[in-house]
């Protein structure tokens, strides 16, 4: 019991985004824009001056924020503070690696199937020792 | 006696143990087709979007159009917590798609007058980093307290007023890329 998580419960949380243009314009098409009255947005436009400290100080923004519910990443971006993905383990808002229009979706990249894959190599590795 | 009653009990852990791991599978699997699905629709959504782009003009659609003024986002997530054992909890989302951006209040009202117009689809997070729950998704058709007429119109000045940010006159292109990137956003929540 001391070690459950408690889940944060909102009524109207947003669905965060740090991805390339395209699919930050067609996720706004679909009504997941947000900007407050200081001009802060739910998303962040990576692009090729983005740099790698833009893209971990807006993970690290949405992550902390408390009406944000998901957060959705390219995968290509993802991949340039992999380090930073992998060490996140809150469950909201929850993190989902999604494909990018110049990089289609590689699962072995994909933070859940490595550790799904990590699981089964330390059982196959336990179970080969006994 | 006892060792049988022992190995009875071990072989019952085992095959519990076996259960947990085929529906673990079965789960990585659902997760797999749902990523593939999600691929598709947005490189449908992508490519929707280049052809829109295409018709009206690069300088009409690009990040520059964006709307930065103050507005509250059409489409949210409520949160809850759902129970799933003894000692466990996982987030539940619902997604709530085209509410009025405009008046909270109203928003409020509306939202009870016409919380039938917004469809409700429910899923499990899978994102808690055991990933060993499969998602259940109901789909909850609306409840008709008001007019359907009225409710539908107001999903679609929402929809209208996202797209406006491009201009009056839009390509039936970026109309139907919006659909997909509205399907994508269901996806995500179904992931």
């Amino acid at each position: 019991m001391a070690n459950r998580v408690p889940i944060r419960t909102t009524s109207s949380a947003l669905i965060a985004m740090i991805a390339d243009e395209d699919t930050i314009t067609g996720f706004l098409l679909a009504g997941v824009g947000n900007v407050d009255l200081r001009r802060t947005t739910n998303y962040l436009i990576v692009d090729s001056k983005t740099t790698v400290k833009q893209i971990e100080d807006a993970f690290k923004e949405f992550t902390t924020r408390e009406d944000i519910a998901i957060v959705l990443i390219s995968q290509y971006v993802a991949n340039m503070i992999r380090f930073l993905v992998d060490s996140y383990n809150k469950p909201i808002p929850a993190i989902l690696e999604i494909p990018s229009k110049d990089h289609p979706y590689d699962p072995a990249h994909d933070s859940v199937l490595s550790r799904v894959k990590y699981l089964f190599s330390t059982e196959s590795v336990a179970s080969g020792r006994r | 006696m006892e060792s049988s009653k022992n190995g009875r009990e071990s072989n019952e852990e085992i095959s519990e143990k076996d259960e947990n791991i085929l529906s673990f599978l079965d789960s990585m699997d659902t997760y797999l087709t749902l990523m593939d699905s999600l691929s598709s629709t947005l490189r449908q959504g992508w490519l929707e979007l280049a052809s829109a782009r295409h018709s009206m003009g690069a300088s009409r659609i690009n990040s520059t159009l964006l709307d930065l003024k103050f507005h509250r986002a059409s489409t949210t997530l409520q949160v809850n917590e759902q129970s799933a054992g003894p000692d466990r909890e996982l987030p539940h989302f619902t997604l709530r798609k085209w509410a009025s951006s405009n008046n909270p209040e109203k928003n409020f009202e509306e939202a009870k007058f016409g919380e039938d117009e917004l469809l409700k689809i429910k899923s499990n997070s899978l994102r808690r980093r055991d990933t060993s729950q499969s998602s259940e998704i109901q789909a909850r058709s609306p409840e008709s307290v008001g007019t359907p007429v009225s409710v539908d119109d107001l999903a679609q000045r929402e929809r209208s007023k996202s797209l406006s940010m491009f201009g009056t006159l839009v390509s039936p292109k970026l109309r139907a890329s919006q659909v997909s990137f509205e399907t994508g956003t269901v996806a995500t929540l179904f992931i």
